[in-house]
């Protein structure tokens, strides 16, 4: 208990100094955290404070971010070649940066990141483990991080699992991501190891196999993309298996929009509650967005900086409007390949300038993730559709065509959707077209053959990875 | 050499220690297990009292009282009006909110300091300043207790911390008097960390860390193991902290010239605490959670899933013993 607290405020003051962490008093705070709730059940009443960061008022809330957003641009300004070049073209000082002037600094895009990866390292730390994005949405961009970057971003991430019961010792959690995302599959491993719980990265494997390890490996919760859960709950329908064939306690699902029809039957089909859905991307890393019962995103204030940045204007984004997620991770926090201002192309609406009623009314919030900005139907009138509206709508069709197979297009005031047969298997045209319209999109339909579904629309569940399992023995070494 | 001259036959001293002890004991042990059942303390967000914290606590307890030696007595005063005062804090602020509490204590501690200073000279006096110092340690001693035991100290860490204290009270009681120079230097000073009582000319008194330790080993047994082992711990303490403490002087003739006689208390109770200790894990197992003991209050047996996959139930623990253990 003594030690307890000798290590909280160690790490309460590292954060509130701006220094580097020490992984390994994390990581003991999480051994402590686990012999707390096996002493007691549960941590004590006082463990979101821990989690969320003290719900300070504005002004000193206001003041961390000044000083968080300093601390980082100065030393990216002098470590990291890209952004030196970045803030002296936009002529900031970083050393006087605030709030109110962010604007001033052009926001990073995918693009730079892409094209010049070596500028963003920085010079003062050594590269341990690089990660790419998957490439769904184009060309995949690599992020390097430091030893120091993945020893305490597993700390972090298992010290919030064990506070709120994501994970406990005894689970054994399932990870069904693609390999190649090295940051993910390390931190559910490591998170795991932390957490006293066991690990099994199965990868992007076919989802029978995925279905067999689930029911017969015990495992309790499972982590993938909302693509490859609908291919899980399609596989575990056709073979009949239902919620008592399983010990799933919780689905964590991220990367992609996910449908509340598909999160629906999955919890239905899995036996869990819900389907949590938080927000993440490989290049913000370690900041994260966490879902509330109201189906908001609250965006973490102690890790970095979210801004939500109107599509069109770059100024903030107006209650009601959409815009695109600008996140800042901060030093501490990241380490070897920082980014500053990073536009996700994510794009959220920002809530209606009310205090917010959910469970965090003191974290920040945007609504829920509704796609990526380069996806957006624009209509005439100004009207704007986004992929949530045509996955959802899809999705909710009555032949379950889990994941979502389409081309949308504007044409002539319209969208033009195209999607495999399979997807309306039971409705004629003019039903469709209803269905569609019941969800707010007057379309016109293109059908094509189930053979060109996978070109439609790529998901994550289509970067499979093959096993032997399926195919015949092999004879010899 | 001086003859020491008794007032009442040593036997009589004797059974009048073990009758202060017993009051002390009994106040402190039923207090501090009224406390647990009724009362919950707040607890840190994170945090269970560990094998470390019995080390720390050990050396803490052999360090300070070379700080106070070492200390003008005002500012040992202030010292323990500040651990009586956070005891006291937090101890029963769940009970008389903020206000009541910092009240209670201004009134507890401005009476002890003005009796300190003005009663003294009569026996009445002494007997006033000894049940209002009373008082203050058995409520501190009950406060402290509890945040031990509901903050997650198992009857493993008690037993342990009591064959400490027993090795500490052999060296510091016995063959370097520490704590009665101490206790010689201090004693009518405010805040005297005993309870006792004056009978004629002769001070009887019990320490407030043998009181601490008792009701520690009493508490953590009743969490741990249910009624049974509290009655067996009860058994323990009033025989070696209680009869034998007492009677060791008479049976071995243990006096001095000033009719001060300090008695090693825990080197008595400690090694029978850790073997009783021991008796008590191999005859009931795994010891109760603080989690197990609130669910097995509201009827509901079985401790929390992470605790049953970290410590399962010993194979040799049958069925009527498991029975014996649910209180």
């Amino acid at each position: 208990m003594f030690e307890t607290g000798v290590r909280q405020f160690r790490l309460a003051l590292g954060m509130a100094q701006g220094r580097r962490l020490n992984p390994r008093n994390v990581e003991r705070l999480v051994e402590d955290v686990l012999a707390t709730v096996a002493e007691f059940g549960e941590p004590g009443s006082d463990a979101a404070e821990l989690v969320d960061g003290p719900m300070a008022s504005p002004a000193d809330r206001l003041e961390m971010t000044n000083n968080s957003l300093r601390r980082t641009a100065v030393r990216l300004a002098a470590q990291s070649p890209f952004y030196a070049r970045h803030f002296s073209s936009a002529q900031v000082d970083p050393a006087k940066l605030d709030v109110a002037g962010l604007r001033a600094i052009p926001v990073t895009v995918k693009a730079d990141l892409i094209e010049r990866p070596a500028d963003f390292r920085c010079t003062d730390v050594p590269a341990c483990l690089a990660t790419r994005t998957t490439g769904t949405t184009g060309r995949p961009a690599e992020v390097w991080l430091s030893r120091y970057e993945v020893e305490l971003w597993s700390a972090l991430g298992a010290l919030g699992s064990v506070l709120r019961g994501e994970l406990r010792p005894g689970d054994v959690m399932q990870v069904n991501l693609s390999s190649r995302s090295a940051v993910s599959m390390h931190l559910a491993v490591s998170g795991c190891r932390l957490s006293g719980a066991g690990c099994r990265p199965l990868g992007i494997v076919s989802p029978e196999t995925s279905l067999d390890n689930l029911a017969e490996g015990g495992a309790t919760i499972l982590l993938t993309v909302p693509s490859y859960l609908g291919e899980l709950v399609t596989a575990a329908r056709r073979a009949g298996m239902g919620a008592s064939d399983f010990r799933l306690r919780r689905i964590v699902v991220g990367g992609e929009v996910l449908s509340p029809s598909l999160a629906r039957a999955a919890a239905r089909t899995f036996g869990v509650a819900l389907v949590d859905d938080p927000y993440s991307m490989t290049e913000i890393v370690p900041v994260t967005g966490r879902p509330c019962s109201q189906g908001h995103i609250h965006h973490d204030l102690n890790l970095g900086r979210t801004e939500l940045i109107d599509l069109d204007t770059g100024e903030p984004a107006a209650p009601g409007a959409l815009g695109t997620l600008v996140i800042t991770p901060y030093f501490p926090y990241r380490d070897c390949t920082p980014v500053f201002r990073y536009d996700t192309r994510d794009v959220a609406r920002c809530l209606p300038d009310a205090p917010l009623r959910c469970e965090l009314p003191g974290i920040p919030a945007t609504s829920q993730i509704l796609g990526k900005a380069d996806h957006l139907l624009r209509m005439p009138g100004g009207e704007i559709v986004t992929s949530r509206q045509i996955i959802e709508a899809i999705e909710a069709l009555p032949a379950s065509p889990w994941p979502a197979r389409y081309r949308a297009a504007a044409c002539d005031g319209r969208i033009r959707l195209t999607l495999p047969a399979s997807a309306l298997a039971g409705l004629d045209e003019a039903e469709a077209r209803r269905h569609f319209a019941t969800a707010g999109l007057d379309t016109d339909l293109d059908i094509v053959g189930d053979d060109q579904a996978t070109s439609l629309r790529h998901t994550r569940s289509d970067m499979h990875e093959t096993t032997f399992a399926s195919q015949p023995a092999l004879v010899g070494a | 050499m001086p003859v020491p001259i008794f007032p009442i036959p040593l036997w009589e001293q004797c059974l009048t220690l073990f009758c202060v002890i017993m009051a002390g004991v009994t106040l402190v042990c039923a207090g501090a297990l009224t406390y647990f059942k009724r009362v919950r303390m707040e607890r840190p967000a994170v945090g269970t009292f560990n094998a470390r914290d019995v080390v720390i606590l050990l050396v803490l307890i052999g360090v300070l009282p070379w700080v106070y030696g070492w200390l003008p007595v005002p500012l040992v005063t202030c010292l323990l009006v500040l651990t009586f005062g956070s005891a006291l804090y937090i101890g029963y602020r769940p009970m008389l909110g903020p206000v009541g509490i910092w009240l209670g204590i201004g009134l507890l501690f401005g009476f002890n300091i003005w009796s300190s200073n003005h009663v003294m000279g009569t026996i009445a006096g002494w007997d006033l300043w000894y049940a209002e110092q009373s008082i203050a340690v058995l409520l501190s001693a009950i406060a402290v207790c509890n945040l031990y035991v509901q903050g997650g100290m198992k009857l493993r860490y008690v037993a342990w911390l009591s064959f400490g204290l027993a090795c500490y009270d052999v060296v510091f009681a016995s063959y370097y008097p520490l704590t009665g120079r101490l206790l010689a230097r201090y004693i009518t000073h405010p805040l005297t960390p005993v309870v006792g009582m004056r009978f004629g000319e002769v001070d009887y008194a019990v320490g407030l860390g043998d009181l601490l330790a008792y009701s520690l080993f009493f508490l953590a047994a009743y969490k741990a193991y249910g009624k049974r082992a509290a009655a067996v711990a009860a058994v323990i303490i009033v025989v070696m902290g209680g009869f034998a403490t007492a009677f060791l002087p008479f049976l071995f003739n243990l006096t001095n010239a000033n009719l001060d006689t300090l008695i090693p208390a825990q080197s008595l109770f400690g090694p029978a605490a850790f073997v009783t200790y021991l008796w008590m894990s191999r005859h009931y197992g795994r010891e109760r959670t603080m989690a197990e003991y609130l669910a097995s209050q509201d009827g509901v047996t079985g401790a929390s899933q992470a605790e049953q996959v970290r410590a399962p139930e010993p194979a040799s623990v049958s069925p009527s013993g498991v029975r014996e253990v649910a209180s």
